[in-house]
């Protein structure tokens, strides 16, 4: 692999008590689209706007394309971001927003204007330049500040959750304009998220965070079928975890004894959603009992929540026959169960 | 459906319908109408001629009071505008939210006494013998004359208006979104261009609002000319009250007041535009 583009090196920010982020270590590719996710408060949006300058880190060292960067302000780095609330000058037309980083640059008018209208061209907005920020709808919006953004040709682009005030259909088709966006350009898009569907469907790598820290970094496939840690399974998709001390190819559970095909001492398994199988009696092999609680429609199945005796929270994957099949009724105790070879085992 | 009168909102309005009416409209029509009534024997008389606004309009005096008086109002407002523009920008970005409010409290504090007493204070502290004058004198140079003025009125319009300048600028400066500070600069701009292309035309509207209300109550005030300006040269407000002591002349004051208020609304509404006006 080659040089990095960026660099945190046990980066820590602090807000007075609160920490942030904490040693941080994080390598971002050139040519990466690298998705920040975690739950709000985990230190994503701290750490991109580290990235930007918008923050100054309490310790530790960000460098970007080998230079450190920490007493760089934000107007002499190349660190354009898109954010949340897109952040428009509502007092400029469309164009002038577009120009607005060129302009800043000292860009003669003509070539600024020239090189905005490609954007804008390229963005589906020709015809738009003219109007009011308020004439927009939201999907025009979202694409003039990535126009914007990009306008400068900057090696990187920050996004901060852009698409989470977008309708769900927009959103859908937004997620294929970035993709698209960040393939043809070939620059780093480093975008932050709590949505895991958003980082899943866009990012090369998914850094999972948690509490100031990195939790896992991985390829989205690795992370939602090979989760490191507890917090991850139980942040990531629709996982069950079971704990306990094995022995013997026997682990002992709060809802009792669980064959596993290996391992020895205490020990955390995770059983995904779509790989549990439920039935009325009991079946051979690995399996609990849990009263079902509640089925949720999810697009490409049906996610039913059960409650083990314990109090512990699952969930199983089934089809729209298999439910009409079992027809559950709330309270009713059934069996959930798994082939132990499909289990991922933590840690 | 059948819409039905909903009398709520009607009566809501009807107090301010009928104070602007019984205290501004009214008065406003009466006034305008006696600029065209006669004076004979010390007593008004009323009638329709245009014979005090042909006297008064044909008057060198009543126009250069007119110039003088608009020109000081324009000044006001600018050196108004350019002095609380870097306390307004402080309040709105460096203090914490209970720091400008505390710092408002303190700008609404001055208005607890009444201008012409802070007039008077101003007189002791600007005369002759005054402590400003000491502290020339004691450094070497000559003793300045401050008081009646134009300096010495314009010392008493900025006292009057400058508070209230400071609340407009800081109220519009505060309510900028943050994210479009940032945003300018993440784009490339030094902080002088955010401030330039950014803060500035965010807040046009509370800037501009803050400048007419330093021009409308400058334009209009007595105070300042009279008793620190010495009244020369006259402004509008004493070419009134002068009118009035000399013989009863009520109409022909009558005239200088619609003038003023005809030159206040044309400022006002043309400000107005610029504040809340938008391009495209």
């Amino acid at each position: 692999m080659t040089d990095p583009l960026v660099q945190f090196r046990a980066v820590h920010k602090s807000f007075g008590s609160y920490v942030a982020v904490k040693s941080l270590d994080l390598d971002i590719q050139r040519g990466e689209f690298l998705a920040l996710m975690g739950p709000s408060g985990c230190g994503k949006t701290t750490t991109l706007r580290m990235l930007a300058g918008l923050e100054a880190p309490t310790s530790g060292t960000i460098s970007i394309g080998g230079r450190v960067m920490n007493n760089v302000p934000p107007h002499q780095r190349d660190t354009p971001m898109v954010w949340q609330s897109l952040a428009l000058f509502p007092f400029l037309s469309v164009v002038e927003n577009v120009e607005f980083g060129l302009r800043m640059r000292g860009i003669a008018a003509a070539e600024r204007r020239e090189r905005a209208m490609m954007w804008l061209g390229r963005m589906d907005l020709q015809g738009f330049e003219t109007r009011r920020i308020d004439q927009l709808s939201g999907g025009q919006r979202q694409r003039v500040a990535l126009a914007r953004s990009l306008v400068t040709e900057p090696e990187m682009l920050l996004l901060d959750e852009p698409l989470s005030a977008l309708d769900a259909h927009l959103v859908i088709r937004m997620q294929g304009v970035l993709t698209r966006l960040q393939k043809d350009l070939g620059i780093t898009f480093v975008y932050v998220t709590h949505s895991q569907s958003e980082a899943f469907a866009m990012a090369d790598r998914v850094v999972i965070m948690g509490h100031g820290a990195i939790e896992q970094i991985g390829r989205p496939q690795e992370i939602f079928r090979g989760p490191k840690t507890r917090f991850v399974a139980e942040f990531v998709g629709r996982n069950n975890i079971l704990a306990g001390p094995v022995k013997a190819g026997v682990m002992t559970t709060a809802q009792g004894p669980v064959p596993v095909l290996s391992g020895d001492g205490p020990m955390e398994i995770v059983v995904a959603a779509d790989r549990v199988t439920l039935s009325r009696d009991r079946p051979a092999g690995a399996a609990i009992r849990a009263a079902f609680l509640s089925e949720e429609f999810a697009g490409t199945g049906i996610i039913c929540y059960f409650e083990t005796p314990d109090g512990a929270e699952w969930k199983a994957q089934v089809t729209e026959t298999q439910l009409a099949e079992l027809h559950p009724e709330s309270g009713q105790d059934f069996w959930l169960s798994w082939d132990p070879a499909r289990v991922h085992v933590m840690g | 459906m059948t819409r039905r009168f909903d009398p709520y909102p009607h009566v809501l309005r009807l107090p301010l319908i009928l104070w602007q009416g019984a205290f501004f409209v009214i008065p406003l029509i009466f006034m305008a109408a006696m600029s065209f009534w006669l004076v004979k024997n010390y007593k008004l008389e009323p009638n329709f001629v245009f014979d005090n606004w042909t006297r008064m309009l044909g008057r060198g005096a009543f126009w250069d009071a007119y110039w003088i008086t608009l020109w000081r109002a324009v000044l006001a407002g600018i050196i108004a505008s350019a002095i609380a523009f870097p306390a307004a920008l402080f309040m709105a970005f460096r203090l914490s939210e209970g720091g400008r409010r505390f710092a408002l409290l303190c700008l609404i504090v001055p208005f607890f006494t009444s201008f012409l007493v802070r007039a008077y204070a101003w007189q002791v502290i600007l005369a002759e013998s005054g402590p400003v004058n000491a502290v020339l004198g004691g450094v070497g140079l000559v003793p300045y004359t401050m008081l009646n003025s134009g300096f010495g009125a314009m010392v008493g319009y900025l006292t009057l208006v400058l508070p209230l300048v400071v609340i407009f600028q800081t109220w519009s400066l505060a309510a900028i979104d943050r994210n479009l500070i940032e945003a300018a600069g993440n784009l490339g701009a030094t902080p002088l261009r955010v401030l330039g292309s950014v803060i500035i035309p965010a807040a046009k509207t509370g800037l501009v609002l803050g400048a007419v209300f330093a021009f409308i109550m400058t334009f209009g005030d007595f105070v300042s000319p009279f008793y620190l300006g010495g009244s020369k040269p006259p402004t509008l407000t004493i070419l009134i009250i002068d009118t009035t002591k000399s013989g009863q002349q009520w109409p022909r004051a009558a005239v200088v007041a619609v003038v003023m208020i005809a030159t206040l609304f044309a400022v006002a509404s043309a400000a107005l535009r610029a504040a809340y006006g938008r391009r495209g």
